[in-house]
């Protein structure tokens, strides 16, 4: 198989495999366009006076061959829907269908944001006792529905820790403190709050070390960042210690709400003195990835920093519903239109599936799956962080890269073995790192097939039969891509 | 309970191989102070399939939608046709429920749609390069301001006045905890010409301004020539930012890179994603091909895989958070995938002939109103695409003639001051698209005679 194939010569498609060219590539006079509605008729001779002169060149297909094109396009792609994505840290879970059939209903997806809000209360009464909700989970009452995503969650936290020490006149409180095991998104939030980092380097056990923290809280240290459980899927067991040792510093501690799906309906961020959590519902909450997003992340915060968030918020008022922008003391807008409504339609449709009565069924199953991985793959994988994980375990690639074989290596090998890959190379303070989330949603002889699969290149290693781990993957139209090419001489558009 | 796949054997068997005793053994290290009791939170009974249904059904009823009433509704979100194709393929589980494409040998499908997008965001805009989606259009300007002032390493940045005042409102939010000096330059709204005053925006900038932020056509919906302010920006060697609400437009009127952006941010909901009271939207980010390394966000990029054969990747990563953490362009790590390919599959399916049309068709509508309007009733003057303001007597003149065509099934226009607080209380910002029939202006201008 090599670029001169010609064995897709004639339809792109040989023994249910496809060779999509791109659409500009449809090589074919844009057929008839298509029938549209509307006022057929004549533009103000002022505007005329802009007209575009050169068209913008967009191909146009017709229907079906649009439909092909990009159901094509889909069977190159694995999703949840097609098989397991242990992903660590991105909570791969099945997305309920019928979440899909209920964001579609007309009455919420062609409603605009600025219609009368009279005319919009049903939208808005789901928003509001989703908002509740999240506050019960976290444990922290107040919350906004604002933030896009999880990063775009962080930056609002932050504001609102700013916010509150300047009301208490610490302009000079700056810094925020930040595991080294943390998510990149976390230092390049608080810089882009006009903050700077410290970087906390994590204990042997992977853990926050108490001492390391207490060396750096001062005068100007605005707040922790922390993830619980953290990115090596432990629980910060010193949670209790370490809040109550930054709020006796005068900072405030933001929890990264990544890994919520561990403790959903076991236990609350809120009680354990987090101040403000933001919440990722395309994880923990189910709404769908969508191939990078769109996400959503709601933030949650105590009585403390209540008056500084943002704005609009979902008001209740008697027995209406409104978007309240008038709040002298909030950070602001962090967003131009009232939130990912779609996104959060889902969230409060899977939560209620689950209701009062199993929502902790959801990080008990998913704590189980993770824990039983790690148990059919410790004696043959380095563990770094010996005890129990929460709902996702960590690997390294230490006891085969004495075979020559590296973490790279045996992702790509599962892709030929039929899983996508676990997330590699990520937490940072382990060499070759492992991270496997199996969520609460994969059947048991799902975990074992990957766990027989890992076993399997476990196996391979130490055999010395390591070609195939090398070369994977075999199996996929497209081998291992040359990302450094893509990287120097960039090619962003199709040349017209 | 219907997601869960195990059965209580599994779970004994699971414990068993993990050497727990029970399911609380997992949870051991979470101090027990802070297990919370099962059932304990104040969240509502489960519901089973049938009964979420219903519970949305219900919910839905209570709002008036597009189906049942007349949308002449802007002011960044629009209701356009969406192709019945376009939900279907972002229906579809390999494009719905996919992750971010890090493992690109199983997600070429994601990739190759976010290259054909790209390609047709950058071809529509007359920009060099687009990347793969920002949240929506407020933080988009935001991020394009912020990215200003890295290239030219000054921090001071001019807003017109007439941009969208949540664009405004967001983008000054964003600088407001950075050092340097934010401007907005206040158009005064004299009469009927609400507008850009672009001689008011040029002599804001000074030689420590890193760009200049106007959007085309304005949140009035007025068309103007940007070629003063390219010229103006040339002299003072800062950016132009150019920030759209309705992309439509520029498959008739001359592209923000026409005009000689070189930033150009805005929204994408108009192709082909439903209103949905807000979101989730598309933001859109394009620029100059010098300006590339410096864009907030992801990018696909061409390149090979070991075969020699073409395939896409994420590419320039060494810009984004998860490496540069601190120093990253941006803190965007899940943007808007999805969204860029129903944007991908609209266009596909529109076509250069078809966003003619449908960029024709509402501007035709906006010109059919505006033409018959009666006397109690004024337009904003000069070009406008799809969006104008309409001025009346009083306050209670429009808010009559809005309770009448509610009555009649038609949100005839936003309330200015709702979103330009610093307005008026007599003017109303009508939108048109091509959902607009002839019929719905006839009505239109029926019911405006309650305003008299």
């Amino acid at each position: 198989m090599s670029s001169g194939d010609t064995t897709f010569k004639y339809s792109g498609t040989v023994g249910m495999q496809h060779e999509e060219p791109l659409l500009f590539e449809h090589a074919h006079e844009a057929p008839e366009s298509i029938n549209l509605p509307g006022v057929d008729g004549d533009i103000s001779a002022e505007l005329s006076a802009f007209s575009r002169k050169q068209a913008a060149n967009i191909p146009g297909l017709s229907e079906p061959e649009t439909v092909r094109h990009f159901v094509r396009l889909s069977q190159w792609n694995h999703g949840i829907e097609t098989g397991f994505y242990p992903l660590g840290s991105c909570t791969m879970k099945y997305n309920p269908r019928v979440n899909e059939q209920v964001v579609r209903l007309p009455g919420l997806a062609h409603i605009h944001p600025d219609q009368p809000e009279e005319t919009a209360q049903g939208v808005l009464e789901l928003m509001y006792e989703l908002q509740g909700w999240l506050g019960d989970v976290s444990g922290l009452p107040h919350v906004t529905l604002q933030p896009a995503a999880g990063a775009h969650g962080e930056l609002a936290g932050l504001m609102m820790i700013r916010a509150a020490l300047d009301a208490r006149g610490q302009q000079h409180r700056r810094k925020v403190l930040v595991p080294d095991s943390a998510h990149g998104t976390n230092p390049a939030s608080a810089a882009l709050c006009g903050m700077h980092c410290v970087e906390l380097k994590s204990g042997a056990d992977g853990r926050i070390d108490l001492d390391e923290l207490k060396a750096h809280l001062d005068d100007d240290t605005a707040a922790l960042m922390m993830t619980n459980p953290n990115t090596a899927g432990a629980f910060e067991s010193d949670i209790k210690e370490i809040c109550q040792l930054v709020h006796d510093a005068g900072g405030f501690v933001y929890g990264d709400g990544a890994n919520l799906n561990a403790l959903v309906g076991v236990a609350r961020p809120g009680d354990m003195g987090i101040d403000c959590l933001h919440i990722n519902v395309h994880k923990t909450f189910s709404t769908p990835h969508g191939g990078g997003g769109p996400g959503g992340g709601p933030v949650a915060v105590n009585d403390i920093l209540a008056p500084y968030l943002p704005v609009p918020r979902i008001e209740k008022h008697g027995d209406s519903f409104t978007l309240a922008y008038n709040c002298d003391t909030s950070v602001g807008p962090v967003l131009g239109t009232p939130g990912q409504i779609g996104v959060y339609l889902r969230a409060n449709a899977y939560i209620s599936a689950f209701g009062r009565q199993h929502l902790h069924r959801i990080a008990e199953d998913a704590v189980l799956n993770a824990n039983y991985i790690l148990h059919r793959l410790k004696d043959r994988y380095h563990v770094p962080f010996e005890g129990l994980c929460k709902h996702e375990c960590l690997l390294t690639d230490e006891i085969q890269n004495r075979h020559g074989v590296k973490t790279l290596d045996i992702a790509k090998r599962l892709i030929d073995l039929g899983f996508h890959p676990m997330t590699v190379y990520f937490p940072l303070i382990v060499h070759g790192a492992m991270l496997i989330e199996p969520t609460e949603t994969e059947s048991r002889e799902t975990l074992d097939a990957f766990c027989d699969a890992m076993l399997e290149i476990a196996d391979a290693c130490e055999a010395g039969d390591t070609e195939a781990l090398h070369e994977a993957p075999l199996k996929p139209f497209r081998r291992r891509l040359d990302e450094t090419q893509a990287a120097r001489k960039p090619v962003l558009v199709w040349p017209e | 309970m219907r997601f869960l796949p195990h059965t209580d054997t599994d779970r004994t068997a699971m414990l068993e191989t993990i050497g727990a005793a029970n399911m609380s053994d997992l949870f051991a290290d979470i101090p027990s102070e802070f297990h919370i009791e099962q059932g304990s939170l104040n969240i509502a009974d489960a519901l089973s399939e049938a009964g979420i249904v219903r519970k949305f059904t219900k919910a839905a009823e209570k709002n008036r939608n597009a189906t049942n009433t007349r949308y002449f509704l802007g002011g960044g979100t629009y209701h356009h046709f969406v192709p019945a194709v376009v939900d279907y393929i972002i229906s579809r589980g390999e494009f719905l429920t996919a992750y971010t494409p890090y493992q690109p040998e199983i997600a070429q499908g994601t990739l190759q749609a976010l290259f054909e997008f790209q390609t047709m965001i950058a071809r529509l805009t007359g920009m060099d390069v687009s990347n793969a989606s920002m949240y929506e259009a407020a933080t988009a300007t935001a991020e394009a301001a912020l990215m200003a002032r890295r290239i030219t390493r000054k921090n001071r940045v001019v807003m017109a006045g007439s941009v969208n005042p949540r664009y405004r409102s967001v983008t000054s939010n964003y600088l407001s905890r950075l050092e340097g000096e934010y401007v907005e330059v206040e158009m005064g709204h004299s009469g009927t010409n609400l507008g850009t005053d672009l001689d008011k925006v040029i002599a804001s900038i000074d030689e420590k301004t890193a760009c200049v932020i106007v959007q085309y056509p304005d949140f009035y919906g007025s068309v103007y020539d940007l070629a003063p302010l390219r010229a103006a920006c040339d002299a003072a060697k800062c950016l132009m930012v150019v920030a759209f609400s309705d992309i439509s437009a520029f498959a008739l009127i001359e592209s923000p890179g026409a005009m000689g952006a070189d930033i150009a941010v805005g929204s994408g909901q108009s192709l082909g994603i439903p209103m949905g009271f807000g979101g989730p939207h598309l933001g859109l980010f394009t620029c100059k091909q010098k300006f590339l390394r410096q864009m907030p966000g992801r990018v696909c990029g061409l390149t090979n895989d070991a075969d020699g054969k073409r395939g896409f990747v994420l590419t320039l990563s060494t810009r984004e958070q998860h490496i540069r953490r601190e120093k990253a362009t941006s803190n965007i790590c899940s943007n808007q995938g999805l969204m860029c390919t129903a944007a991908a599959t609209y266009m596909t399916q529109m076509g250069d002939a078809g966003l003619a049309t449908v960029a024709r068709h509402s501007a035709a509508a906006l010109q059919s109103l505006v033409s018959q309007l009666p006397d109690h009733v004024t337009a904003a003057s000069g070009a406008h695409y799809n969006e104008t303001v309409l001025s009346f007597a009083n306050c209670e003149a429009r808010d009559r003639f809005l309770a009448a065509a509610r009555d009649k099934d038609m949100f005839a226009g936003i309330p200015l001051e709702k979103i330009d607080v610093s307005a008026e209380s007599h003017h109303l910002l009508v939108a048109t698209t091509e959902m607009v029939e002839a019929e719905d202006i006839n009505d239109y201008l029926t019911m405006l005679e309650v305003a008299k």
